[in-house]
């Protein structure tokens, strides 16, 4: 989404995160400041032995789909077909925040919601194939 | 000759009575004829053969010791002739000193120069006692004192009377050093280890016998010296809950005591500071602990230490005033819309009346009541300021001034609240002289003293409430009134919700006599404000779906009346978790994300200070509780109070965390909670039960520097309060630095710093007027001649290649620079204050519109990994010379608030301080990637030989004071003067220029600095001379603005780090 351009008065635009549920030991969030190869031995160690953990679950938003989904996919390849994936997106609602500068104009509302993507893979331990 | 010789068998005997033999002809004899060899060369040889200590060791312990055994001078004459004659009863020269060789008889001889031919007392005494020696022995006494009498004619005779008599005075010699006691042991330490006992200084008659007197003498000496004190009652009458209380009682009369000091002081390191006395750290490790409940769980802090003033009176008084106190250039002020509605928390700086941006007073927040819909009728508001306490003096008085009130409240006043506490304050006052009590003491003889709590902590006879005639404007000091706690981290929510609960509404009073809660009942009875409540709770159950602070909108308020949290106090502490059932996507939770709480509940009954009495008041005690508890027919089960239970109503204040910069956006956020003063204990357990960890002093530095903001009062260096912190604070240092000997100290004159425990702001400024002033001149002149340093050479010699403009942009540009024209008249205005006024006085920046450009001129405008931002897209403005002149004409002397994060290696310290980097710096950085970055050369320290002389000089002068005690005082005085400022390893009061006292150009220092546990890099925070930061900028390569060296004192390694500007 483009910046909006400030209006007459000046405002100044700041992001909030984005909710989230709370955390259990499987759900991982992908970012796109930590590294690829962090995030990917992070999920192959909660997935692996002594984890502790039958299905994690990926998240990715916006614009961590694409490492979310490839973080997956170097699960799956190097799980040697003892992992089934699961996806589902959906649509996240965040906040950006509105902070008036000047005393006059208070009354624009001061957050405004938006819309972003986001993926949500579950990665589960199938039983090895008889 | 005579006193040498006795002064040795004095010693001689003294050990031996130590080793507890004491007749022991043999081992004193020992001793006779060793001690003397000892002693001579340490009498006749000079201080070369000796070291001076070990002199002084033995002088101290001959000190008791009876100095000289003489005789009285008439026996002077026939004391040679007792030599002689004693001498002369030896009459064996045995031929085996003849085997001695000749160079050991010479070195001997060199050995005792100031022994007369006569001989010694030793001598003599070998040969008195040792009539059966074996037959070396007595070869050698015969040859030491044989030596020297060959030559003499041997005595032919001995008067026994003379004798006896020269014997008798060395023989009480002795029995006076036995007696006398010359080491600082006591009695029974002396003894040998085979007759101690256990307990002997308990027991005397353990002892023995012969010791017994001296012993008692001892112990009477020991019990006069310890002092009496309070442990002649028993610990049960010490523990006695009225003696407690008054004990405790008279410790907190210097320093308040918050209400958890009891709690605080059993498991914390407390320190006194600004009249209170605060938890400063946990006493258990919990540094990293107290890290990660603030990131992840959640982190308690009683900040019922900060200062709460009210103000009351008419909206638009208020507004006129305040705004002269406060300027728009730094963000929404006092009557910005949601703040002056009551439903944000608003902060800022204040500064002396009109005089931004120079004479800061310091950072607030505030909080307006929210406006009563029912009464619009009138315009009186009521707004809190809360300070913190080294602020509070200077706040208060430029507020009575600003509002002209002058007047203590008792005369008159609009508020009936405030003099019904001030006439009942009053006479209490009067009553009891010096003694604090509760006000409501006339109620309650019967108890006989209470806990200070709120307004007891006051200076009785001193108004705390003030009144103008004009304006009616009535400030009020709330300190202590109010208690604050302060959650942070994500699960405050948890914690919050299951410790409190909402209060019942009641409609009928429990007791008619008692006027618990009747405020709360006449409440209830009216509907609108039962469904105001009910909303209010509403709200508050919904922050359960909530999972973190940082998502509701900054500074929300939120007004609440809770139950009492006592009785539903868990039985065991645990960890409140987030419950995943109440993460429901609706409406509501939207609505408060989005639009925060409602105006009409943000209102709580706090504001009203009758209500707050009632309710501290009418606390049902602990013990009440707790009997109530016992009579449970099922033990353990949840005590139902009905409509006894208290009511207490609070108020929840929300703390954006991190709001500036771009990284970790919303950590560190979480809730204030309010409370009346009085319940602090009964909602400060509940939480802890909840599984808060609770941080002190240190963990508030911490949370403020991770989250990049100006800790209060440490990093104001231009306000009144921040200029004693850091006075305070180098004294501190500096007496730390002192008490290590100079050889183990840092000599900072070698490491080329100036100024390593207080920031020399004002003369950094100054420094860098002067080189700004310098350029300007060179720059009109248009000489070609380079200055000294690469930056200031650079900055004439525009344009910057870096920066890219956009032509799309071209009408921005235009009308960007037609703010400019507005800005730089404003500006010029401005300035021209300034030269008006006193000129000495740096300040530190504070503008949002300066502050955002600075921020975009310091980020690198191309490079790799970086998103290409030209500045102009922004509506910023380049970074051009017409850009810059207006700003270096107006902010001469002007520090920047920046934070700067080390790229390698290295974590900053206090006083670290910010250099620019030279172009070869660059080139280095460039050519290796692990370049950690340059070092410094080593200094000369042209102090030490000065310091060394003085010193010689004083010694000399004090050992000539020894000899001719008319020394000339004038010099001496003179000579300690100058020594006193010269401490080895610093640098002399005036110092050099401090911007170009090292090989890179000083631009700031560090005030917080320290490995940063939440970006995982040394972090540090600090200001920059505004001046310095612009002509660093200016002259960087596109890809390398805002790369700055770090410095720490007390090391020549400089390191590179980023600087940022957070807006």
């Amino acid at each position: 989404m483009s910046e909006p351009a400030p209006p007459v008065a000046e405002l100044t635009l700041r992001r909030r995160l984005p909710p989230r549920l709370p955390r259990r030991r499987g759900d991982v969030y992908v970012n796109m400041k930590t590294d690829f190869k962090a995030q990917l031995s992070r999920c192959q160690k909660l997935l692996g032995p002594g984890g502790g953990c039958t299905e994690i679950c990926i998240h990715g938003l916006g614009l961590a789909i694409n490492r979310a989904i490839n973080i997956a996919l170097q699960l799956q390849a190097g799980g040697a077909g003892a992992l089934r994936l699961a996806a589902n997106t959906s649509t996240v609602e965040l906040a950006d925040v509105l902070e008036a500068q000047s005393d006059e104009d208070g009354h624009p509302p001061l957050a405004r919601a938006r819309n972003n993507s986001a993926i949500h893979i579950r990665v589960c331990r199938v039983s090895p194939p008889p | 000759m005579l006193g040498d010789a006795a002064l040795g068998a004095g010693g001689g005997y003294d050990r031996a009575a130590a080793a507890g033999s004491e007749a022991e002809g043999a081992a004193r004899r020992r001793g006779q004829g060793q001690r003397p060899k000892e002693a001579a060369p340490t009498r006749g040889g000079p201080a070369a053969r000796m070291s001076n200590a070990r002199e002084k060791k033995r002088a101290k312990k001959m000190r008791n010791q009876p100095s000289s055994v003489t005789l009285s001078s008439d026996y002077g004459p026939c004391h040679s002739g007792i030599q002689h004659h004693n001498g002369g009863s030896r009459s064996f020269q045995t031929p085996k000193q003849d085997l001695y060789p000749e160079s050991s008889q010479g070195y001997q001889q060199q050995r005792h120069p100031y022994q007369s031919p006569g001989p010694s007392y030793r001598n003599e005494q070998y040969f008195s006692k040792g009539q059966n020696r074996s037959e070396k022995e007595r070869g050698r006494g015969g040859w030491r004192g044989g030596r020297q009498n060959v030559s003499q004619e041997m005595p032919k005779y001995i008067t026994a009377s003379t004798f006896a008599q020269a014997r008798a005075a060395e023989i009480s010699a002795m029995l006076k050093a036995v007696k006398q006691k010359s080491s600082n042991s006591l009695v029974f330490q002396t003894l040998p280890r085979h007759m101690r006992r256990r307990a002997m200084s308990h027991n005397i008659k353990r002892l023995p016998r012969r010791l017994r007197e001296i012993a008692k003498k001892e112990a009477e000496k020991a019990v006069h010296q310890k002092k009496e004190h309070s442990k002649s009652k028993c610990r049960k009458a010490r523990r006695r809950h009225v003696n407690l209380v008054v004990e405790f009682n008279r410790r907190q009369k210097k320093n308040i005591w918050l209400e958890t000091h009891i709690w605080h002081a059993k498991r914390f390191h407390m320190v006194k500071k600004w009249g209170y006395c605060l938890g400063e750290r946990p006493t258990t490790k919990s540094y990293r602990a107290c890290y990660r409940a603030m990131t992840k769980h959640c982190l308690l802090q009683d900040l019922s230490y900060y200062c709460c003033l009210e103000l009351n009176g008419k909206e638009e008084d208020l507004l006129k005033v305040l705004a002269s106190m406060c300027n728009i250039d730094t963000g929404p002020t006092f009557a910005a819309v949601p703040c002056l509605s009551g439903r944000i928390q608003g902060s800022l700086v204040l500064y002396h009346a009109n005089r931004y941006p120079e004479d800061a007073l310091g950072p607030i927040t505030f909080i307006w009541k929210p406006k009563d819909e029912c009464y619009v009728t009138s315009k009186m508001r009521q707004l809190w300021i809360w300070t913190h306490p080294s602020l509070k003096q200077d706040i208060l008085t430029e507020l009575k001034s600003v509002f002209q009130c002058t007047e203590p409240v008792e005369t008159c006043s609009p508020e009936p609240v405030v003099t019904f506490c001030q006439e009942k304050k009053q006479p209490d006052v009067a009553m009891s002289v010096g003694r604090k009590r509760k006000r409501e003491d006339d109620g309650e003889k019967a108890v006989p003293l209470k806990k200070i709590i709120g307004d007891g902590t006051r200076v009785p006879l001193q108004p705390y409430c003030w009144t103008s005639q004009t304006t009616g404007v009535v400030i009020s000091d709330l300190t202590m009134e109010i208690l604050r706690y302060r959650l942070i981290g994500p699960l405050t929510h948890c914690v919050l919700t299951e410790a409190l609960k909402t209060a019942s509404v009641q409609t009928e009073m429990a007791d008619a006599e008692t006027e618990l809660n009747n405020w709360w009942v006449e409440n209830c009875k009216d509907s609108e404000k039962v469904s105001l409540h009910q909303r209010q709770e509403a709200i508050f159950e919904l922050l359960q779906g909530i999972s973190s602070p940082s998502e509701i909108p900054a500074g929300t308020i939120l007004g609440l009346t809770v139950g009492d949290p006592r009785v539903n106090l868990p039985k065991k502490r645990s960890k409140a978790l987030p419950n995943p059932e109440k993460y429901q996507d609706n409406e509501n939770i939207r609505q408060l994300l989005l639009e925060g709480v409602p105006v009409e509940c943000a209102h709580s009954f706090i504001w009203d200070q009758t209500i707050c009495k009632n309710v501290t008041e009418n606390k049902i005690p602990e013990q009440d509780l707790n009997r109530m508890r016992g009579e449970l027919l099922v033990p353990g089960s949840q005590l139902d109070l009905g409509p006894r239970e208290s009511k207490i109503p609070i108020l929840l204040v929300q703390q954006p965390g991190k709001v500036a910069g771009e990284d970790r956006p919303g950590w560190g956020s979480g809730w204030d909670i309010c409370l009346p003063k009085g319940w602090g204990m009964a909602f400060w357990i509940p939480f802890i039960y909840q599984g808060a960890r609770v941080g002190g002093l240190q963990e508030s530095l911490k949370h403020s520097e991770y989250k990049r903001t100006p800790h209060i009062p440490n990093d104001y260096p231009d306000c009144p309060a921040g200029v004693q912190f850091q006075e305070d604070l180098e004294s501190i240092l500096l007496e730390k630095f002192k008490r290590r000997p100079p050889a183990k100290r840092a000599n900072y004159v070698k490491l080329g710093t100036l100024a390593p425990f207080l920031c020399p702001w004002g003369q950094l400024t100054r420094d860098w007027e002067v080189r700004n002033k310098a350029q300007e001149e060179s720059v009109l002149a248009s000489s070609p001649d380079r200055m000294s340093c690469a930056i200031e050479s650079q900055v004439p010699c525009d344009p910057n290649p870096g920066l890219i403009i956009e032509d799309s942009q071209g009408d921005r540009v235009t009308c960007s620079q037609g703010d400019m024209m507005e800005e730089r008249t404003t500006i010029q205005n401005l300035c021209t204050e300034h030269e008006d006024a006193t000129s000495n006085g740096f300040f530190v920046v504070r503008s949002r519109k300066l502050l955002r450009q600075l921020s975009a001129w310091c980020r690198p405008t191309c490079g790799k990994g970086q998103r290409v931002r030209p500045a102009s897209k922004l509506g910023q403005k380049e970074m051009t010379e017409e850009a810059l002149l207006p700003i270096f004409k107006c902010y001469r002397r002007a520090l920047v608030w920046v934070s700067l994060s080390l790229l390698r290696k290295g974590s900053p310290e206090l006083h670290a301080m910010i250099c620019v980097p030279t172009q070869e710096d660059f080139l280095q950085l460039d050519k290796d990637q692990l370049f950690c970055g340059p070092q410094e050369p080593k200094h000369r320290d042209m102090f030490k030989h000065k310091i060394l002389k003085l010193k010689e000089r004083k010694k000399k002068k004090n050992n000539g004071k020894a000899l001719e005690s008319g020394a000339s005082h004038a010099l001496e005085a003179k000579a300690v003067e100058e020594h006193k400022e010269l401490i080895l390893g610093l640098w002399p009061d005036p110092l050099p220029d401090v911007t170009s006292h090292c090989s890179r150009i000083l631009l700031g220092f560090v005030t917080q600095g320290d490995f940063s546990l939440a970006a995982g890099c040394g972090e540090a925070l600090g200001f920059v001379n505004l001046t310095g930061l612009l002509h660093m900028l200016s002259s960087q390569p596109a890809d390398k603005k805002g790369l700055v060296l770090l410095r720490t004192p007390a090391s020549l390694q400089y390191r590179f780090a980023r600087l940022n500007i957070e807006v």
